[in-house]
């Protein structure tokens, strides 16, 4: 028996054009969003998880209205119902801050067993909710994981890393977070778009949850962007011509970028 | 969030659309022309677009179906050939011999067939069209004749898709009526491997994984359950597939009508030749706006056509599933024509994979009813006038 909760997070598509509001944070509401495709790993495995044993998987995201969007494509894969902490006061948190929402809205969902996430966000990509989390918590993190076994109350995971392999385990309840590695995610399919329709859904505030706006939003940000520019156009690349001495020319090349 | 109106699709129809795009995406063009010129079969792509339940979205949820209409199915079928990878046997497998069986299958045979168009792993060709009777459908001679509980069929098809990829063939016979000796359609579900049943392959100039067959039907020996319902029943069941038929070649058409335009406006923004891209010349601008005009319009008919007949209204179906199936038609043939045009000679080169589109977008035209055979229809039910044949 294994209830999991899943974090899911309304991303801007990565195909899209990127805007940032007044307030040098991105842009999530005037552009075309999606379910952040490394959480699909996340639904994916907590999907396998409570078909191979029972439970159910709750789907959590903390975000404007559209956000409601990546909880319904969560909710068509498989995931059983919903949760989406709905605020103004919320737009524009950080890492911390966010962190200190998923935790208040985990604990008032209070029966779970494992708390599931992707291993960043695609638009963000920090990697340190999780970790934030599980401090918040007070619960065992196994991050990265790109397997995962369960034996009992048990979770047994393998993270790759560029220097070794380690395996990782813990008991009782837990944060995990997985790679793109880890499975092949599922399409929604026609039976389970129209089966999201009838799947619960709840809208909390931060007053639900207990929080105050100072806590969360810009305002409350350890960090503050203070400006940015778009990256300059890719520039055409240098062409060697090779007249025998190719090589040499592109060692050059590499040694004056410190490359070599 | 918009809420839609009667001229939108719901919220649903558009998710299964992204999805079934998605998946699509991961195939594509270059599979699909891959796969046509090795002489293979799109196979991992129809099993895979099975698997999620995609091919059976139209057949009823007690087997196994996803519950939704001929509406869902034309989404599907145009979101693949939209993607460069079209599934043929889509117009043939689940909305022809699908429908008929759903809607005139005896329960048995929906318990037993059904199932597998839900998951797609039942591939069923549907044959009608002989060598001598080709749009008149009235002078086919393949026939069906009662042998004790069995029926022995003779006879022959021609230009049937897909029948080397099919388990079985839904034959279109005569057969003769008891009182009063006339002989009327009535539908069979015959294997491919039947003893007296050949099939021969025709040379085709199309580029497709789906080969067409001649069949040859050599006193066939079928038991009593390979006729479909009721024997009397034969020429409502050609009815009720004519208009899904009619709706998935249209959708198919806009699939590629869109296939092609997205290649050619991609490509007419990329490409200079005076120091500005191609799309800046009208002469090239224009056409492509007025397919995008054409197909749009196509798709509001084909979508029209699929909400009558899922509210089922087959008579008013089948105006606007003429009417979608022979705009989509032309939509396709021009948008193929216009973004070979923009390409110039890049359109006819193979890794652009538009030329073989030529010969293929022309099917629509031709198949499963031909533009003459609409126009005949709509002539004389829409307008009134005389019987042109
Ligand atoms: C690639 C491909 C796949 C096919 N797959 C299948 C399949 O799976 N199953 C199946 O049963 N059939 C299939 N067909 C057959 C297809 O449905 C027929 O080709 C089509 O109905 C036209 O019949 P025909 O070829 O005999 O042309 P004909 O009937 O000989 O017509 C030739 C031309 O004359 C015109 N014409 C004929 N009669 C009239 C009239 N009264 N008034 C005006 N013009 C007229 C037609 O419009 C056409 O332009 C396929 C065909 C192709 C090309």
């Amino acid at each position: 028996m294994a209830n999991i909760v899943v974090l899911v997070k309304y991303v801007p598509d990565a195909t899209g054009d990127r805007t940032f509001t007044s307030d040098n944070t991105v842009d999530r509401v005037g552009v075309d969003g999606l379910l952040s495709e490394l959480d699909e790993y996340a639904v994916e495995e907590a999907l396998k998880v409570v078909e191979a044993g029972d439970g159910e998987v709750t789907v959590l995201t903390v975000g404007p209205e559209q956000a409601a969007d990546a909880v319904r494509k969560a909710l068509q894969i498989g995931a059983h119902k919903g949760v989406h902490v709905l605020d103004d006061a919320i737009a524009g948190s950080d890492a911390a801050a966010t962190s200190l929402v998923l935790a208040k809205a985990i604990e008032k969902i209070a029966d779970y067993d494992i708390v599931m996430t992707g291993l960043a966000s695609t638009d963000g990509a920090m990697s340190v909710v999780p970790a934030m989390l599980a401090e918040r918590l007070g619960l065992p993190q196994l991050t990265f994981a790109s397997e995962l076994t369960i034996e009992g109350d048990t979770i047994r995971i393998r993270r790759d890393g560029d220097a070794a392999t380690e395996t990782i385990e813990a008991s009782g309840k837990m944060v995990v977070s997985v790679t793109d590695q880890i499975n092949e995610p599922r399409y929604p399919s026609f039976k389970g778009i129209m089966a999201a329709k009838k799947k619960p859904v709840e809208t909390w505030s931060i007053a639900d949850l207990g929080i105050e706006a100072s806590q969360v939003g810009t305002a409350a940000a350890w960090t503050k962007v203070l400006s940015f520019e778009p990256r300059p156009p890719r520039t055409a690349g240098e062409i060697v011509t090779d007249e025998g001495d190719g090589g040499t020319k592109l060692a050059e090349y590499l040694a004056s970028k410190k490359f070599v | 969030m918009t809420t839609p109106t009667p001229y939108t699709e719901s919220r649903e129809r558009g998710e299964l659309r992204q999805a079934v795009a998605e998946l699509a995406g991961t195939f594509g063009r270059a599979y699909f022309l891959r796969k046509a010129r090795d002489g293979e079969k799109t196979t991992e792509l129809w099993s895979e677009v099975g698997k999620n339940g995609y091919l059976g979205v139209a057949v009823p949820e007690e087997h196994g179906g996803g519950g939704g209409g001929i509406g869902d199915l034309a989404v599907v079928c145009e979101e693949l050939a939209a993607a460069g990878c079209p599934l043929l046997m889509m117009v043939v497998s689940p909305a022809i011999c699908g429908t008929i069986i759903t809607r005139f299958g005896t329960p048995a045979q929906q318990a037993h067939w059904l199932p597998g168009f839900a998951d797609g792993t039942t591939t069923m060709a549907f044959s009608i069209t002989e060598p001598d009777a080709g749009s008149n459908s009235h002078r086919i001679t393949t026939t069906a004749r009662r042998d004790g509980d069995a029926w022995v069929l003779s006879g022959g098809k021609t230009y049937i898709s897909g029948v080397d990829e099919a388990s079985h063939v839904l034959v279109v016979a005569k057969t003769e009526q008891a009182a009063s000796g006339r002989l009327q359609p009535a539908l069979f579900i015959v294997p491919t491997d039947a003893p007296g049943f050949t099939a021969q392959p025709i040379e085709m100039d199309v580029v497709s994984p789906e080969k067409q067959f001649t069949l040859f039907f050599d006193d066939v020996r079928l038991p009593a359950d390979a006729l479909v319902g009721r024997e009397d029943a034969g020429l409502a069941q050609l009815f009720a597939g004519l208009n899904p038929e009619r709706i998935m070649a249209a959708a198919f058409a806009v699939g590629t009508a869109r296939f092609a335009l997205r290649a050619a406006a991609a490509y007419a923004k990329e490409r200079e030749v005076w120091g500005m891209p191609i799309g800046a010349h009208q002469a090239v601008a224009h056409p492509l706006a007025q397919s995008y005009i054409e197909t749009e319009l196509a798709s509001l008919m084909t979508q029209k056509a699929a909400a009558l007949y899922d509210a089922g209204d087959d008579e008013a179906a089948a105006e606007a599933a003429n009417m979608a199936k022979y705009a989509a038609a032309e939509a396709a043939v021009d948008a193929v024509d216009r973004a070979v045009q923009t390409h110039g000679g890049n359109g006819l080169a193979s890794e652009y994979g538009l030329g073989s589109m030529i010969a293929s977008s022309r099917l629509s035209r031709i198949a499963p009813v031909s533009r003459e055979m609409i126009l005949n229809f709509v002539a004389q039910s829409s307008l009134g006038l005389p019987r042109s044949y």
